[in-house]
C-alpha cells in the first residue's frame, strides 16, 4: 500500500467559468404612498394558477382600496420576458398607465 | 423576476408574487439581472394548483404583504445594493491527491455527483490536441450566469468526465448549439431551468460515429462506451459550470431525469436503409453533425408482429404528447420498413394522420375544460412534421424506442456542424484502440 507521501498530488484547474460581473442596480422608482385611487396592473404568466391567484388579488384589494382601479394583461409568449417577445411595444405602453404593477406567477 | 425587472426598468414600481418553493431560484434571477433588490413576496400556492381553496387561502394570507410591498418607501440597501465582491477563483483552484480533488470539486458543487478525473495541466493540455482554437478562443456566453465559454472551459470540463480529445469537436459544436439557442420557451434555458426536468439528447451524424467509437449498435443507450457516455456528462458538466445551472437553485426540475447523466446516440447509418438524419437538414452524409432536444421522457415498445403494419401499428400506440418526438427504429424494422417502400417521410405522414387520441382526452389536458361535456372525435397528437425525427439505431431485436418531450423550434439552432481540426486523422489514429474488450467465460 502506498504511504500518504507516496500518494500522487494533481495541481487542477477551475470548471467554472468567469463571468463579467454586473454591476447591481439599484430601484430608482418611488413608490405610490398608498394604493387607493390608483391604477394597478395585474400581470399573469401562462401558468394555470397565475391568473385564479390575481383573481382572488384583485378581489381582496377592492375591498382595502375601494378607489383602485385594475389593468389587467397577459403573458403573450409562454416563457419569455414580455420585454423581449413580439409583444414589447404593446407592453411598454400598458405599463405607462399604471402607477404599480404585480406579476403572478413566480415559480 | 425578469418582467418586474422591466418594469421597474421603465419607471412603474413593481411586486412578484412568487412560489414559496422558489425563493433561492428568485434570489438567483434576480441577481442575474442585476437588480437585487426588485420585491416579491412569496406565497404558499403550490406551482401549478389548479385547487381554487387552495389558491385562496395562499393568496389571503399574502395579500397584505403584497400590498405592503408596493407602498413601502424605498430603503437605503434597495437604492443602492452594494456589489458582492466576485469570488475570485484561481485558474489553479486547489492541489491534493484523488480524493481530496473529488472532495473538493464536489463540495463545491461543480461535479454530477460521480467522481471526475483531475483536471491537471497536463490532462487539459492534452485535451485541447482536439482543437486547433485556442484555450483563450470565446465561443460565447452561456445563459443564465452568462459564463464565458471559453475553448480552455470546455476541455477542462471536459477531462473531468473522461472524456477523449477526438471527443472535443463533438464538444465545441454542441456547446455552440446551447449559446444559438432561442430565448424563451423552446430555447435550452427554459429546458434546463423547468420543472419539467427535459434533459439533453444528442444524436451524432456522419463520419465521426466511427472515428471516436461511438456506440450505434446493441444497447445504444446503455452505459460502456466512453464517447456515449463522456461527451452527455461533459455536457451537463458544461452546462452547470459554464451556464451556471444548478439542481434545486436554477434547474427547479421536481422530479429530475436520469437521462441528464448523459444521452448519446449515434445514428447507426449503415444499418440504415434511408438518408441520414442530418442530410434531412441540409447537411452531407460526409458532414459530422450533432442534434439536440430536450426529451422528457424514453419508452420502448414492442410491435405485435413484425411486418409492416405490425411495426406502424405499434409506433402510432405509442406517441403520447409531446413537443419533440424521436423515433428510433431498429435495423431490422427499418429494413423490413424500407423493403416494402417506406420512407423517413411516409413514415411521418403515417405517424401525424394516425397517431390521434380522442378530442376529449386533449381538451380534458387544459384545466378550464374539465367537467365540460366531450365528443367522440379525435384530433392528432402531432400536428408539425417537423418535430417529428426517424432515426435509426440499435442492436439485432425488434424494440422500437421513442424519446418524447422538448426541443428547439424547426429551424432554430436544431443541428450543429461538427467542425474537425487539422491532424484529425493523426489524432483519431492515438485514440481509436480505446475500446473495451470482453473477456469470454
Amino acid at each position: 500500500m502506498p504511504t500518504k507521501k507516496e500518494t500522487p498530488l494533481y495541481e487542477v484547474i477551475s470548471p467554472w467559468a468567469e463571468a463579467d460581473p454586473i454591476p447591481p442596480r439599484g430601484l430608482t422608482v418611488e413608490r405610490p404612498a398608498d394604493l387607493d385611487g390608483k391604477t394597478i396592473g395585474l400581470f399573469h404568466i401562462w401558468k394555470r394558477a397565475s391568473k385564479p391567484i390575481l383573481d382572488v388579488l384583485e378581489r381582496e384589494l377592492k375591498k382595502r382600496f375601494p378607489a383602485a382601479r385594475f389593468n389587467w394583461y397577459a403573458e403573450s409568449q409562454m416563457n419569455t420576458p414580455e420585454i423581449e417577445s413580439n409583444n414589447k411595444a404593446k407592453y411598454e405602453t400598458w405599463l405607462k398607465g399604471l402607477d404599480t404593477v404585480i406579476f403572478a406567477y413566480g415559480d | 423576476m425578469y418582467d418586474a425587472i422591466s418594469a421597474e426598468e421603465r419607471g412603474i414600481p413593481a411586486v412578484a408574487i412568487i412560489s414559496d418553493g422558489f425563493l433561492e431560484d428568485a434570489k438567483s434571477a434576480a441577481s442575474s439581472r442585476a437588480m437585487p433588490g426588485v420585491r416579491y413576496v412569496p406565497t404558499t400556492v403550490p406551482p401549478e394548483s389548479t385547487i381554487k381553496d387552495v389558491i385562496e387561502a395562499g393568496v389571503l394570507v399574502a395579500v397584505d404583504s403584497i400590498a405592503k410591498a408596493a407602498v413601502t418607501p424605498l430603503t437605503a440597501a434597495e437604492r443602492s445594493p452594494q456589489a458582492k465582491p466576485p469570488e475570485k477563483i484561481s485558474r489553479i483552484v486547489f492541489k491534493g491527491n484523488l480524493d481530496e480533488v473529488n472532495r473538493f470539486y464536489y463540495g463545491r458543487g461543480w461535479t454530477d455527483g460521480f467522481p471526475i478525473i483531475p483536471p491537471t495541466e497536463e490532462k487539459v493540455a492534452e485535451m485541447l490536441t482536439g482543437t486547433d482554437l485556442k484555450p483563450d478562443t470565446l465561443l460565447g456566453k452561456l445563459i443564465p450566469r452568462q459564463g464565458k465559454a471559453t475553448i480552455e472551459k470546455i476541455a477542462v470540463n471536459a477531462v473531468m468526465a473522461g472524456a477523449l480529445p477526438t471527443y472535443m469537436p463533438v464538444l465545441i459544436a454542441a456547446t455552440k448549439l446551447l449559446l444559438n439557442s432561442e430565448m424563451g420557451f423552446l430555447g435550452f434555458c427554459t429546458f434546463g431551468v423547468s420543472t419539467g426536468s427535459w434533459s439533453p439528447f444528442w444524436v451524432i451524424n456522419g463520419p465521426i460515429r466511427n472515428e471516436i467509437n461511438l456506440n450505434s449498435g446493441s444497447g445504444v443507450l446503455s452505459p460502456g462506451n466512453i464517447a456515449n457516455a463522456a461527451i452527455g456528462r461533459a455536457m451537463g458538466l458544461i452546462i452547470k459550470n459554464i451556464g451556471g445551472i444548478r439542481k434545486g437553485i436554477e434547474d427547479m426540475g421536481v422530479m429530475g431525469n436520469p437521462m441528464k447523466y448523459t444521452m448519446v446516440m449515434a445514428e447507426n447509418e449503415e444499418a440504415s436503409p434511408w438518408e441520414p438524419l442530418h442530410t434531412e437538414y441540409g447537411l452531407k452524409k460526409t458532414d459530422n453533425s450533432v442534434m439536440i432536444s430536450f426529451p422528457q421522457s424514453y419508452i420502448q415498445h414492442y410491435p405485435p408482429s413484425s411486418d409492416g403494419e405490425g411495426i406502424m401499428r405499434s409506433v402510432v400506440n405509442n406517441i403520447v404528447p409531446g413537443m419533440v418526438y424521436t423515433v428510433v427504429f431498429p435495423p431490422m424494422h427499418a429494413k423490413t420498413l424500407a423493403s416494402l417502400g417506406w420512407t423517413k417521410q411516409s413514415i411521418k405522414d403515417y405517424i401525424l394522420k394516425n397517431a390521434r387520441m380522442a378530442a376529449d382526452r386533449q381538451r380534458s389536458m387544459i384545466a378550464q375544460n374539465i367537467g365540460k361535456s366531450s365528443e367522440s372525435s379525435t384530433v392528432p397528437i402531432i400536428r408539425d412534421p417537423r418535430t417529428l425525427r426517424i432515426i435509426v439505431a440499435g442492436g439485432p431485436g425488434a424494440f422500437i424506442a421513442h424519446a418524447i418531450g422538448g426541443g428547439p423550434t424547426p429551424g432554430k439552432a436544431e443541428i450543429e456542424k461538427i467542425e474537425l481540426p487539422s491532424g484529425w486523422d493523426k489524432l483519431v489514429k492515438k485514440y481509436r484502440n480505446i475500446v473495451p474488450n470482453y473477456v469470454r467465460y
